[in-house]
C-alpha cells in the first residue's frame, strides 16, 4: 500500500500532522495504537496556560486544528496575566476530554486523503539514506515518502505508583514496545524520560461547602480567529491547599516514594514536579495550591491539578483525605508515574527532520517535550515540511522572531536539554511581539504560502488587516484643546499638550483607553472589540516594539549568515575543541543558531564569522 | 585569514637598545627556517627557550636571540616565533623586510591581540587592557590597565548581571506562573535589587573622571593676570625653562602645554596668556584661548602676586571662574613679603609658593595631586580608564534609571522585564558576553600593532 506520508501516533503532534499533510492534498495514513486514544488529554482536561495560549493561537493561525476544536470543546475559561501585560496574557480554557477526543476523531475520520488504521509500528524502513516505508508489528508494510513518528510518551512506556511497575502506555492504554530499536538502528540516542499525573476523584464524593470557587471569564479572545460563537462558562473549578498533616504524610513515607528510592530515573520536568518534590524541594511553604478541575460534562471524574505523585496507592488514599473538602474523596483513577523514550532533539534540523535519513521527520513528546501545545506545534511543522519533502521545495522553518513556534523548535534542536520542555514566555526574548492576540497576523500569509490557510480563514484575516488599517485612520486624526479628547484627559487629571494630539498618541498614555475613546468616537463602533484592542496594544507597546525591531533587525544579520550542514568543525583552527564537538553535533543552519549552542562562546562565533570570510574570498 | 602568519616589530620604534620581532602563526617555524640558524634546527628547539644565531637577510647578517612559544601555551594562543636583535630602526625592518619576503604579512593594528582574544586567551575587556598598556606612558596608568586585565571590571559587572538575572528570574517565574499571585512582593524586591544595582554603577561612574585623568593626563591650567610668574610657575613645576620668562608683560602670547609626572601621574600644564586689557590683537586672540582652557580643566590654578595687592584684573579672572569648584590659588612671589588681601580667595584651596626661588613647589605638587585624585587610586580598586567602558556604565546607569522610574509607573511586568534585560545586555558589551560584531571590530582597529 503506497502512502505519500505515514504518521506514527495520533496524539496531539500526530493529529496536526495528518490534517496537515491530508489538507494538503497528500494522500496520508495515520497510524494509531488504538483509536479510542485519538487526540486523548492523558494529563490535566485543559488546554492552554502562560505562553502554551500563545501557542495554540499560532497552530490556528497556520491553519492547524487544535485552535478550533479548543475552542469547540471548553466548559470554561480564563484570561492568565490579565494585569501583567499584553505580551504574557494567554488563555487557558477547561476541555471536555471526552468530547475533545470524540469530535477530534470525527474531523479526521471525514479528511480527504487520509486513512486512519489501528496498528503497532515496528519499523522505519530506510533505503538509500530516504523514508521508504513503515513496518507494522503485524508484518504490513506501508510504502510512503516521508513519515512523521509523533510517538509521544508511549516508547517503551512504564506506569509507576509505588513498587507497582507495570509496562503501560499513560491510562490503561497499551505502550508501543517495539519502534525504539528501530530508531536506535537509525542512530538516534534515546534518552529516559519522566512525568506523572494526578488522581481522578468523584465529583460527588467532594464537600465544596467551604472551597474557593474559580469561575471563568466571559468576553475573552478565542483560540482560534475562525471560531464564531464564543464558548461559554458551563462549569467551576475549586482551589484547595495542602496541609501539614499531608507534608507530614508525605515526609513520612519518602521511603516508599519511588522518586526517592531510586526506583525511577527518568529525568522529570522542574516546573511541573510531583507534590513529593515540591514539598521537600520547598521546605519552608507550609501549603500548595491544588485546583479541583472537572475533566469532561459527561463524567463526575474530577482531576486534582498539582497533586501529582508516584506514591503507594494507600498513602495516594491518605494524602487526598487529609485535603480540606477531600476528607471524604472516592479516588477513581490513582496517580501515577510515567517513564518514557524519548531522542536526543538536536539530532534533529529546525525543519523537525531527522539529520541522518531524509523523510524522517520527529514531532511532539518524543522529540523530549511537555505538553498538548508544544506537541501540535511541532506536529504540524512536521506536517508541513513532510510535504515541502516531498515537492522539494523550501521547508518551513519559524523564526524566534515570529512565533513561540520557532522558539520552541530552535531551542529543542538547538539546546541539548535533560528535563522535559515546557514553553515559557521567558523562553521567547522577543515576546512582546509574540502575543495571543496577534498571532494571526504574525502567521497567516506563512500558513497561506504553505498551503494550509483555507480561503475562509485567508479572507478573515485581510478583512481583519483592513480593519486595523481603518481603526487606524479614525485614530490618527488630530485633537485640539477644545476636543472631547481634551476633556477626557481633564477628567483624568492628565495633561493635554497645548499642541494638541492625535487619538494614537493619547492610547500611548497609561490612563487612556480605548474604551474612552469608544465614548467619543461613535465609528468605531462598527468594529470588532478585539480589533480595537489590537490597535490599541499596538499603540501602548510603540516604544517598545520598535526598539524590540531595532534587535530583531540586529539579531537577523547572524540569521542570515548560513552555514553548511556538511561543514566539518574540527578543520577550523582557532575553535575551541569544545566548541568544535558542539558544532559538529548540532550543525547549525546559521550564524545565529551557532550562538545559541551552549559551549560555543562570543570568541567562537567571531572566530567563525573570520573562517566564513576566508571562505568567501577563497571562492 | 586567521591561520596566516603574520609579523611586527614590537618594541617602540628607534628606541632602546634592543628590538624585538614577532611572529604569529601556523608556519612561523618554516619562515624562521629561512632566515634563522643556530646550533639545533629551528625545527628541534625547545619551546621558551633562548637560542643564539644568526639572522641572514639580503642585506645584513645579524647575532641575534630566538625563543619559540608553542601553541596553544603562546600570547596569542598560536605558534610564536620572537628575535631579538639589536636596536635601531633600519636593522629592525630589515628584519622584518626579510620575514615578509619568507612568506610572513605585516600584522595589521592589534591583530596579535586579536587572536589572543579569538583563541579564547583573552576576555574582550582584558584585550582592551593590553591596548591601554601599550599605550600608557606613567605608571599609574598601567596600574589601572593591569586591574582591567586581572578581569576586575568584568568580575564587578557580572556581579552586576547576576543581580539583574535575579530580577528578571523574580519576575519570569511572576509571569509564567500567575496562578501563584506574587506580584507585590515582587516589585519591592526588583525595587530594592534595582536601586543597588544603580549604586555600584554611579561608584564605577565616578572613578571614570579619575580613570580618564591617568589615561590622558590631568589638565591644570594655570590662569593669572600677565605678570604674576605663570611662567615661573609652569618651570617650577617641569623643573626646566620651558615658558619664556621676562618681566615685561604680556610675554606669553599662545598658551603652551607641557607635562610632569607626580606619583606616577601625568599632568599636563598649560601656560596661557595673562588676562588683561590689552588692545594687541595676537594677546587678545590668547585670552580668548585662556578662557577656553578654563573649561578643559581639571584644575585650574589661579596665580596671583602675593607682593602687591589685588588688581582690576585679578577681581575680572575671580569673576571669570567664580562658579568653578576645581581651582587652587597659588599666592606666588612670598618671598618679596605678602600684601594682598586674602577675601578675594575666601573658600578657595590656597598654596603660598616662590616660583622663582623654588620655594613650597613640591607641597604644591602634593596639593595638586590630592585634588584631583581625592585619594580615589588606593581606595577603588577598578577604576575605568577606558572609553568605552566609561560610556557603557553609563549607558547601563541611564537604563537603570529608566528602569526604576518604569517601575515606579506601575508599568505592566513584560514591559518592565525588558527594561531590565536591556541594562543586562547593555553591560555584557563590557564582557563580550553579548554578540556585537562592530563592539569587536571597532577594538581592534585602535590595537597598536605587535602586542
Amino acid at each position: 500500500m503506497d502512502y505519500d506520508v505515514v504518521v506514527i501516533g495520533s496524539g496531539h503532534a500526530g493529529v496536526e500532522a495528518c490534517h496537515a499533510t491530508a489538507k494538503m492534498g497528500y494522500k496520508t495514513l495515520l497510524l494509531t495504537l488504538n483509536l479510542d486514544s485519538i487526540a486523548f488529554l492523558a494529563c490535566n482536561p485543559s488546554i492552554g496556560g502562560t505562553a502554551k495560549g500563545q501557542l495554540v493561537s499560532e497552530i490556528d493561525a497556520l491553519g492547524g486544528l487544535m485552535g478550533i476544536m479548543a475552542d469547540r470543546n471548553t466548559i470554561q475559561r480564563r484570561m492568565l496575566n490579565g494585569s501583567k501585560g499584553a505580551a504574557v496574557q494567554s488563555l487557558r480554557a477547561q476541555i471536555d476530554k471526552v468530547t475533545y477526543h470524540t469530535t477530534m476523531k470525527e474531523v479526521l475520520e471525514n479528511l480527504p486523503n487520509l486513512d486512519i488504521v489501528q496498528a503497532e509500528a515496528s519499523e522505519i524502513i530506510v533505503e538509500d539514506g530516504k523514508v521508504a516505508g513503515v513496518l507494522t508489528a503485524q508484518r504490513i508494510r506501508y510504502n510512503c515518502k516521508a513519515c512523521i513518528v509523533a510517538t509521544g510518551v508511549y516508547l517503551n512506556s512504564k506506569i509507576i505508583i509505588g513498587d507497582y511497575i507495570k509496562d503501560s502506555g499513560p491510562n490503561g492504554f497499551s505502550n508501543a514496545s517495539l519502534l525504539t530499536k528501530s530508531l536506535i538502528d537509525l542512530g538516534f540516542k534515546i534518552k529516559r524520560y519522566k512525568t506523572g499525573t494526578p488522581v481522578r476523584v468523584h465529583s460527588d464524593s467532594i464537600d465544596y461547602s467551604n472551597l474557593e470557587v474559580q469561575k471563568g471569564e466571559d468576553n475573552i479572545q478565542n483560540f482560534s480567529y475562525m471560531t464564531k460563537t464564543p464558548p461559554s462558562n458551563v462549569i467551576n473549578c475549586y482551589l484547595t491547599y495542602t496541609n501539614s498533616r499531608t507534608h507530614e504524610l508525605i515526609l513520612n513515607n519518602l521511603d516508599k516514594a519511588p522518586m526517592y528510592t531510586g526506583l525511577i530515573t527518568g529525568e522529570g520536568p522542574r516546573y511541573c514536579p510531583s507534590i513529593e518534590t515540591k514539598v521537600v524541594r520547598f521546605a519552608d511553604k507550609d501549603r500548595h495550591q491544588l485546583f479541583l478541575e472537572p475533566e469532561a460534562m459527561s463524567t463526575k471524574e474530577i482531576y486534582i491539578q498539582g497533586f501529582s505523585t508516584s506514591m503507594p496507592s494507600d498513602i495516594q488514599r491518605d494524602m487526598v483525605h487529609s485535603l480540606e473538602g477531600l476528607e471524604n474523596a472516592h479516588i477513581m483513577r490513582d496517580a501515577y508515574a510515567i517513564e518514557y523514550d524519548a531522542i536526543e532533539s538536536t539530532q534533529l534540523y529546525p525543519t523537525l527532520e531527522y539529520k541522518n535519513v531524509s523523510g524522517l521527520f520527529m514531532a511532539g513528546q518524543v522529540n523530549g517535550t511537555s505538553g498538548y501545545e508544544e506537541a501540535g506545534a511541532q506536529g504540524i511543522v512536521a506536517g508541513i515540511n513532510a510535504v515541502k519533502y516531498i515537492e522539494g521545495n523550501d521547508m518551513l522553518v519559524l523564526g524566534r522572531d515570529t512565533s513561540y513556534i520557532g522558539v520552541l523548535i530552535d531551542d529543542l534542536v538547538t539546546k541539548e536539554s535533560s528535563e522535559p520542555y515546557r514553553m515559557m514566555t521567558s523562553r521567547a526574548e522577543y515576546r512582546l511581539h509574540l502575543r495571543q492576540d496577534n498571532a494571526d497576523l504574525r502567521l497567516t500569509e506563512i500558513g497561506r504560502e504553505f498551503g494550509l490557510v483555507d480561503d475562509d480563514r485567508y479572507s478573515a484575516y485581510l478583512k481583519r488587516l483592513d480593519n486595523l488599517a481603518k481603526i487606524s485612520d479614525i485614530l490618527n486624526a488630530r485633537c485640539g484643546i477644545k476636543s472631547d479628547l481634551a476633556k477626557i484627559f481633564a477628567e483624568k487629571n492628565e495633561a493635554f499638550p497645548s499642541s494638541g494630539l492625535s487619538y494614537a498618541e493619547a492610547l500611548r498614555r497609561p490612563c487612556i483607553t480605548i474604551d474612552d475613546l469608544l465614548t467619543i468616537l461613535p465609528l468605531l463602533n462598527d468594529y470588532p472589540y478585539q480589533d480595537l484592542k489590537e490597535i490599541e496594544i499596538q499603540e501602548k507597546y510603540s516604544g517598545y516594539l520598535s526598539r524590540q525591531d531595532i534587535q530583531i533587525s540586529q539579531a537577523k544579520k547572524s540569521e542570515n549568515v548560513k552555514l553548511d550542514p556538511d561543514m566539518d568543525y574540527s578543520q577550523i583552527k582557532g575553535l575551541r575543541i569544545e566548541a568544535q564537538q558542539k558544532l559538529n553535533k548540532i550543525k547549525p543552519l546559521n550564524l545565529g543558531q551557532a550562538s545559541r549552542i551552549s559551549g560555543v562562546s562570543p570568541a567562537d562565533i567571531a572566530v567563525l564569522t573570520v573562517f566564513i570570510k576566508t571562505l568567501k574570498t577563497a571562492k | 585569514m586567521v591561520n596566516n602568519t603574520i609579523c611586527a616589530i614590537s618594541t617602540p620604534i628607534g628606541v632602546g637598545g634592543i628590538s624585538i620581532i614577532r611572529m604569529s602563526g601556523n608556519n612561523v617555524r618554516d619562515i624562521a627556517n629561512k632566515v634563522f640558524s643556530c646550533s639545533v634546527s629551528v625545527y628541534d628547539v625547545e619551546p621558551r627557550k633562548l637560542y643564539l644565531g644568526t639572522l641572514t637577510t639580503s642585506a645584513f647578517k645579524e647575532k641575534c636571540m630566538m625563543v619559540y612559544f608553542k601553541s596553544p601555551a603562546s600570547y596569542t594562543g598560536e605558534d610564536m616565533i620572537e628575535f631579538q636583535c639589536h636596536g635601531g630602526v633600519k636593522l629592525a625592518y630589515g628584519v622584518l623586510e626579510e620575514l615578509v619576503n619568507s612568506g610572513a604579512r605585516i600584522a595589521e593594528g592589534g591583530e596579535f591581540t586579536k587572536r589572543a582574544f579569538i583563541n579564547g586567551k583573552l576576555s574582550l575587556d582584558e584585550a582592551e587592557g593590553v591596548i591601554d598598556i601599550i599605550n600608557s606612558e606613567s605608571d599609574s596608568e598601567i596600574r589601572a590597565g593591569y586591574s582591567l586585565m586581572q578581569g576586575g571590571l568584568k568580575s564587578g559587572v557580572i556581579e552586576l548581571q547576576g543581580k539583574l538575572t535575579d530580577c528578571l528570574a523574580k519576575l519570569e517565574v511572576n509571569m509564567d506562573y500567575p496562578e501563584e499571585d506574587l506580584e507585590l512582593e515582587t516589585k519591592q524586591d526588583v525595587c530594592r535589587e534595582l536601586s543597588e544595582v544603580k549604586d555600584r554603577l554611579v561608584s564605577l561612574n565616578s572613578t571614570s573622571k579619575t580613570g580618564m585623568c591617568i589615561k590622558n593626563g590631568t589638565k591644570l591650567v594655570i590662569l593669572g593676570k600677565t605678570n604674576v610668574g605663570k611662567s615661573s610657575l609652569m618651570n617650577a613645576l617641569l623643573n626646566y625653562d620651558r615658558a619664556i620668562v621676562t618681566d615685561i608683560q604680556g610675554t606669553t602670547r599662545d598658551t603652551l602645554e607641557e607635562t610632569y609626572e607626580y606619583k606616577g601621574i601625568k599632568f599636563s600644564v598649560v601656560d596661557t596668556a595673562g588676562i588683561r586689557n590689552s588692545s594687541d590683537i595676537v594677546e587678545n586672540i590668547g585670552i580668548e584661548k585662556s578662557k577656553k582652557a578654563i573649561n578643559i580643566a581639571d584644575l585650574i590654578l589661579f596665580v596671583l602676586d602675593g607682593s602687591s595687592n589685588i588688581s582690576v584684573e585679578d577681581r575680572e579672572i575671580a569673576d571669570l571662574i567664580k562658579d568653578k569648584s576645581n581651582v587652587l590659588v597659588i599666592v606666588n612671589k612670598t618671598d618679596k613679603g605678602v600684601v594682598l588681601d586674602r577675601s578675594i580667595f575666601e573658600g578657595r584651596d590656597v598654596v603660598e609658593i616662590s616660583a622663582k626661588n623654588g620655594i613650597n613647589i613640591d607641597t604644591l605638587k602634593e596639593r595638586i595631586y590630592n585634588l584631583v585624585f581625592d585619594n580615589n587610586i588606593t581606595s577603588q580598586s577598578v577604576i575605568l580608564t577606558n572609553i568605552r567602558h566609561i560610556k557603557i556604565i553609563q549607558e547601563a546607569l541611564d537604563l537603570t534609571n529608566n528602569a526604576i522610574s518604569v517601575l515606579n509607573s506601575g508599568v505592566n511586568l513584560d514591559l518592565l522585564s525588558i527594561d531590565i534585560k536591556n541594562i543586562w545586555l547593555k553591560l555584557g558589551e563590557i564582557t563580550g558576553e553579548s554578540e556585537v560584531e562592530e563592539i569587536i571590530n571597532t577594538i581592534f582597529a585602535k590595537f597598536c600593532v605587535g602586542k
